[in-house]
């Protein structure tokens, strides 16, 4: 495994996220991007029989890469030897038996309880906010998986002290909201992960707390792009910079056109330090 | 049984014994030929103001063509079921056709704040498993269905939902009405005459979607012999008794994939996703609906063969898709 020397943000987030996936655990990845991403790239370096569902029933795929644009679900690539089809229905029905052990999903903006909002940026009412797609297999996820990671910027926009929208539950308004809205027992969000840093949740607060940061921010540049100030572990450790294996993979097989990845800033080993890339972009 | 908390969205109403009555009295139990145009077939089974509904979506095995003749025939005051979509909303609403839609997910872009803002549509929230969930208790004839998610979130004051205490263990519940759409579209790889239909690969909730609605329009790649199901019946996934309407359509899904038949028109994709990303899709509606009078003709002026060729020879899996 060899340090990479120049990289995007979001390759870097997909790269820390890869490494959380374990082999005996099972997972639901949300919609098509970055989610789906970590699970292949954790597939083909790190965990290859780790079992994986997508929105449309896919049981376990090998999925034949890359995918043509947006066709990452009931598509033939997508759903290649997998051990079963099905239906969002049978999906939906693992993850409610308690099937499935950690969702993984993006979102737009995540609050102190880590709710998720996938719906609309300012108010909902009159169409005055900014509107998004909604919520789709995201509600789900965050509410029957185990646990549910988050992937997002670090940006104050998106780190708010209370989402504009709950499209999908955190902890909702903090310790025992999600029994009273009638979720299981036992699920709960668990980590956010974004290019800059890596959050966990006190457990007797259910708030978020920050573990980790990336080797080219420092403490405080997390906690300037964040709306609130979050719990903070004893410990802030520091995040691994990604490696060229995982960047080939990234590049050649799942991201071929930058569209996810392309967005954001670059960093660069420059005299033994990661820092900022100076341009900008993927050529 | 006591309600903790219900939400304040519209939703159309359960009716388990009217559906069941309108079964009684307009679905043909015999094997009938209902093989038609996409023209008569929308015609006689999509009406204003109903309730539509249609699996799968726009890019991905969704009935495309059919889609594009409802907008063509202008049809109004659809109520859609908007589960797991990227665009076909957004052209329907785009194009007059529908004035609300219940949400899983649609597909972001300026279009909704926009048509939303300018009184065009309204909207109800919900997530994608839970419009296949409230299908699955509409296939069910059942009025409602228990679910163990959507509580807590800011879509369930937005929809019919209610949270209540479960009688028999006393906990909370989430409760959602069932759903049964006036009528829905699905595209299938295979169909008979009669409405037997065959679905290859994943679906969103395609048999559910044919059971829980009082009028069915399929889109079929291939029309086959009733013979061949006879010969290998676990693989039917659509009786013919639920379905009206049979329509021939190769390409059905285009711009969108089929499974082992062919592959998404790539360069289709990003001229109509980019086309609602800005908020305009007037343009993308003349060219593909409204300056065509069919799917044939769409395939014959506006794709060409080639193209369709080159489509079906991208798709290089069949394993699974094949009989």
């Amino acid at each position: 495994m060899t340090p990479a020397t120049h990289f995007a943000e979001r390759e870097h987030l997909i790269c820390t996220v890869a490494r959380m996936i374990e082999e005996d655990k099972s997972y639901w990845v949300g919609g098509g991007g970055e989610p789906l991403y970590t699970i292949l790239l954790a597939q083909r370096l790190y965990t290859p029989g780790v079992q994986y569902l997508t929105e449309d029933g896919v049981v376990s795929p090998k999925a034949l890469l890359p995918f043509d644009p947006l066709m990452t679900m009931v598509a033939s690539g997508a759903g290649y030897r997998a051990l079963q089809w099905g239906t969002m229905n049978t999906a939906g029905n693992f993850a409610q038996l308690g099937y499935v052990d950690v969702g993984i999903l993006n979102t737009l903006q995540v609050d102190r309880f880590g709710n998720v909002n996938s719906t609309v940026l300012g108010p909902y009412e009159g169409g005055r906010g900014r509107r998004f797609g909604g919520p789709g297999g995201a509600d789900t996820i965050a509410a029957q998986c185990w646990r549910t990671i988050l992937m997002t910027d670090q940006q104050k926009r998106k780190f708010v002290e209370r989402v504009d929208f709950i499209s999908s539950p955190g902890f909702l308004e903090g310790p025992g909201a999600r029994e009273q809205a009638g979720l299981p027992a036992g699920t709960r969000p668990w980590r956010v992960v974004t290019p800059w840093a890596l959050f966990g949740y006190e457990e007797q607060s259910c708030e978020l707390m920050l573990m980790a940061v990336s080797p080219f921010v420092t403490v405080d540049m997390v906690l300037a792009e964040m709306s609130f100030t979050p719990k903070m572990a004893p410990k802030i450790a520091t995040l691994d910079p990604p490696t060229e294996e995982e960047l080939t993979v990234i590049r050649s097989s799942l991201d071929v056109e930058g569209q996810t990845t392309g967005r954001g800033q670059w960093i660069e080993l420059r005299e033994g330090k990661y820092v900022f890339a100076e341009t900008q972009g993927r050529e | 049984m006591e309600i903790i908390a219900e939400g304040r969205g519209d939703y159309l109403k359960p009716d388990p014994a009217g559906f069941r009555a309108w079964v009684r009295d307009h679905k043909p139990r015999t094997l009938i030929n209902k093989l038609m145009s996409e023209r008569e077939a929308v015609q006689r089974f999509v009406s204003d103001g109903d309730y539509f509904a249609y699996d799968c979506n726009y890019f991905q095995r969704g009935p495309s063509a059919l889609i594009r003749e409802v907008i063509r025939q202008g049809k109004k005051d659809l109520w859609v079921c908007g589960k797991f979509t990227y665009v076909a909303v957004a052209l329907l609403v785009e194009a007059g056709c529908a004035s609300k839609v219940d949400i899983g997910f649609v597909g972001f872009g300026p279009w909704l704040s926009k048509a939303v803002a300018a009184g065009r549509v309204q909207t109800y929230e919900y997530s994608n498993v839970v419009m296949t969930y409230r299908l699955q208790a509409g296939a069910q004839g059942l009025p409602f269905i228990a679910v163990r998610s959507f509580g807590g979130t800011d879509g369930f004051p937005h929809s019919g939902a209610k949270l209540v205490k479960d009688p028999f263990s006393g906990k909370p519940v989430v409760l959602l009405p069932a759903l049964n759409p006036d009528v829905s579209i699905i595209h299938v790889h295979q169909a008979d005459i009669y409405g037997n239909a065959r679905v290859f690969g994943t679906g969103i909730a395609h048999v559910e979607c044919a059971l829980a609605s009082k009028k069915v329009i399929l889109s079929a790649e291939e029309i086959i012999e009733t013979d061949e199901f006879r010969r290998d019946p676990g693989r039917t996934s659509i009786p013919h008794f639920v379905v009206d309407a049979v329509v021939h359509a190769p390409f059905g899904a285009y711009p969108g994939a089929v499974q082992g038949r062919y592959t998404s028109d790539v360069a289709h994709v990003v001229e109509c996703f980019g086309a609602m990303m800005q908020g305009n899709l007037q343009p993308y509606l003349e060219k593909w609906v409204y300056s065509v009078s069919s799917h044939e003709e769409t395939l014959e002026k506006r794709v060409g063969w080639k193209k369709l060729q080159e489509l079906q020879r991208r798709e290089t899996i069949r394993e699974g898709y094949t009989v």
